[in-house]
């Protein structure tokens, strides 16, 4: 067994947590019940490290069977590292028809004409995603194991996540990606986040929606806290009308983990009580950023506690609505997403 | 005899150490000296200050000693006057102090340290140049050496808490009614472990009958900064306002908004050349800036924001302020970064420290 593919076997190890490594090692089923058994969990890792090394090396495996393994962890422990959503365009007339079998050999095929040699491996989850590892390599070496990009593509949608890609693997990616889903384009979809599902969620709408209603809110106001009987009655109509607006603008229930949202404001400065700034030809330049340990539900308290006026401004609506948490805004509008930027975090 | 009654139970109250219940040293002793009331300190921020000037600091100042004050970050405490320190016992001091983290030591206080041989050697020294004003007495640095764990013997040893002492353009009239035997030092900074810190703190509340407290920068000084900092842009360039807010709701949501230089100066001066300030001098305006100027920058940051987010900061709090030349957080916490404008920041937060003497 070589050295690099001992050093991806112990690196792999390291990384995965000591409570999950049972659970990861069964899913993969590549252990003989024997050799399961010899395992004792309660050893410090270095000790498992070695015992697996030398099961390996009474299995025969290779490097394929060990980023089987790696796979296997990530799919099921999608939220690490920062992945970034993309959007394939204009789709040709037969992209709906794209069928895994089909999508797998194209993807593998135009992927190793762009790049060689590459290591590239497919598998479906059980929810219709379809999970792609990638080992670069090039003309003098080998694909690199130790830095694999994850590349997570739902069939039918045209929705795609990357981790770990390199602005000079990117290219490559992408017309690998555009050839085999049929279509023509993609560009970058401006969300980005450590939580996978958070995001995957949030762009395909996978989270209680609220609608806008004409009659009283069906929402029951949730925690009411004891006070004056007086005050609760001024209050209680506006304080319900905020939270059915918070709530139609970023969802009812638990949301999506979003992390953080950019904002670079490119807009005047419009402030009529003072002219020197507001007769400025050139934009207020400024980069506002939002962040929390789940910043929809923050920026929904914000909106039914009244600190946002509601109805809640497009601007923090649209992180839903659009599914973006990067946005450049200017006097036009929000600007053109650039294809090629890569989303500040 | 009625001065000395009201002050004691002031001055017991706020100590917590154990020399106050020893006769030598004790409150009423102490007070006893006080032959007269000192000034009271004022009961607010100045709302007005001067303009930052770039100060030839580097020319007056060691470089040495200005690279270990710049770049770090600071936590800082307030500290009352210090009776019967002498800038001429700083070498005397250095040997007690270290003498006295050797002891606390020995109980058991927790410092990295390889051995039992190796102590730690401590070091006072005056930072010349930084005061300008007569009655500010001269600022004083402190610095632990010692060997850290895992090293050869013959390794040399290397600073492991560094702290200061500072008195800027302090309040001149209530340095003036202190009585000879009080050295005014307020502004504490301290960077390194916890404990030595404590201990360091310890040694002089024993040796010189003062008490140390918190310092926070509060809301008004951070918008201070923020107003300051920009203000020397044209000078130097502070490469951005970033201003950290935080909002109360669940879970805590963080605002981050970094304005660009050049267009947070310019919105900064707009704000200045207000027609309705016009009315004061010339002269007067380059070189002061009122309180009312600096909130209503920050008034306009505010609602340039609420245009866009229909979200009013006003309803959190600002937590933390950076540009180039420092940051400075709500906790206590300052960064110098660039020297050429530290008197003006030290300035504040002298008068910060000052507001929260006791007496």
């Amino acid at each position: 067994m070589d050295d690099s593919m001992k050093r991806l076997l112990q690196r792999l190890i390291r990384r995965i947590p000591a409570h999950m490594l049972r659970t990861t090692l069964d899913k993969w089923g590549r252990l003989s019940g024997a050799q399961q058994r010899s395992l004792d969990f309660t050893q410090p890792k270095w000790v498992l490290t070695e015992k697996l090394l030398a099961i390996c090396e009474e299995n025969g495996w290779t490097i394929k069977h060990i980023t089987e393994l790696e796979m296997t962890y990530v799919i099921d422990n999608p939220n690490q590292g920062m992945w970034h959503a993309s959007q394939l365009m204009d789709p040709e007339d037969d992209a709906h028809s794209v069928e895994l079998t089909q999508f797998k050999e194209q993807f593998k095929a135009h992927l190793s004409e762009l790049v060689r040699p590459v290591s590239v491996k497919i598998k479906k989850h059980t929810d219709e995603a379809v999970w792609i590892r990638i080992a670069w390599g090039d003309r003098f070496s080998e694909p690199n194991h130790l830095k694999p990009t994850y590349v997570v593509h739902h069939l039918q949608t045209p929705y795609v996540f990357v981790t770990s890609l390199t602005s000079k693997q990117k290219p490559l990616l992408s017309q690998a990606l555009v050839l085999s889903t049929r279509y023509q384009a993609i560009k970058d979809a401006n969300l980005s986040g450590r939580k996978l599902t958070a995001i995957r969620d949030l762009l395909m709408r996978h989270y209680q929606q609220v609608f806008p209603t004409k009659y009283p809110s069906p929402l029951k106001e949730k925690n009411q806290t004891v006070s004056n009987p007086h005050v609760e009655k001024e209050q209680a109509g506006p304080a319900v009308n905020r939270l059915q607006m918070a709530c139609e603008a970023f969802g009812d229930g638990t949301l999506p983990q979003l992390q953080s949202a950019v904002y670079k404001l490119e807009t005047k400065f419009r402030d009529h009580t003072n002219k020197i700034m507001t007769e400025r030809e050139e934009p207020f330049r400024c980069v506002v950023k939002f962040a929390s340990t789940n910043l929809l539900e923050s920026l929904r308290h914000c909106a039914s506690t009244g600190i946002a006026s509601t109805p809640v401004t497009p601007l923090l609506s649209s992180i839903p609505l659009k599914g973006k948490n990067y946005f450049v805004i200017t006097d036009n509008g929000p600007g053109p997403s650039s294809q090629m930027r890569q989303p500040l975090t | 005899m009625a001065s000395n009654v009201t002050r004691a139970p002031l001055v017991q109250r706020r100590s917590r150490s154990k020399s106050y219940l020893q006769p030598e040293r004790s409150c009423f002793g102490s007070v006893s000296r006080l032959n007269s009331i000192p000034a009271l300190t004022p009961r607010r921020l100045s709302t007005s200050r001067r303009a930052p000037r770039f100060h030839n600091i580097t020319e007056k100042v060691n470089p040495e000693q200005l690279a270990l004050l710049v770049k770090t970050e600071w936590q800082l405490s307030y500290v009352t006057p210090l009776h019967q320190f002498r800038h001429t016992q700083l070498r005397s001091y250095s040997r007690q102090l270290s003498a006295f983290i050797a002891a606390e030591k020995q109980q058991g206080l927790a410092v990295e340290v390889e051995g039992p041989q190796s102590g730690f050697r401590v070091s006072f020294s005056v930072v010349q140049g930084l005061v300008e004003e007569e009655d500010d007495a001269e600022t004083v640095l402190i610095q632990i050496h010692s060997k850290p764990l895992f090293v050869r013997q013959d390794e040399p040893q290397r600073p492991v808490w560094s702290g200061w002492l500072t008195c800027i353009n302090g309040n001149q009239e209530y340095l003036r009614s202190l009585p000879e035997d009080f050295i005014c030092l307020p502004l504490f900074g301290s960077s390194g472990a916890e404990g030595l810190t404590a201990a360091v703190k310890s040694w002089f509340q024993q040796t010189f009958d003062c008490c140390f407290g918190p310092l926070e920068i509060s809301h008004t000084s951070l918008q201070w900064l923020s107003a300051l900092w920009t203000d020397c842009h044209t000078e130097c360039n502070i490469q951005h306002l970033k201003m950290i807010w935080t909002l109360p709701v669940a879970p805590p949501l963080q605002v981050t908004y970094t304005v660009n230089p050049q267009d947070a100066w310019e919105l900064w001066s707009s704000v200045r050349k207000d027609p309705q300030e016009e009315k004061k001098g010339e002269e007067e305006m380059e070189n002061s800036i009122h309180i009312e100027e600096v909130m209503r920058f920050i008034q306009e940051l505010k609602s340039h924001f609420y245009r866009h987010f229909r979200l009013d900061l006003s309803a959190g709090s600002l937590n933390q302020v950076s540009t180039a030349l420092g940051s400075a957080k709500y906790s206590g916490r300052i960064k110098i970064s660039n020297s050429r404008y530290m008197i003006t920041t030290l300035t504040l937060l002298t008068e910060c420290a000052l507001l929260k003497m006791p007496i």
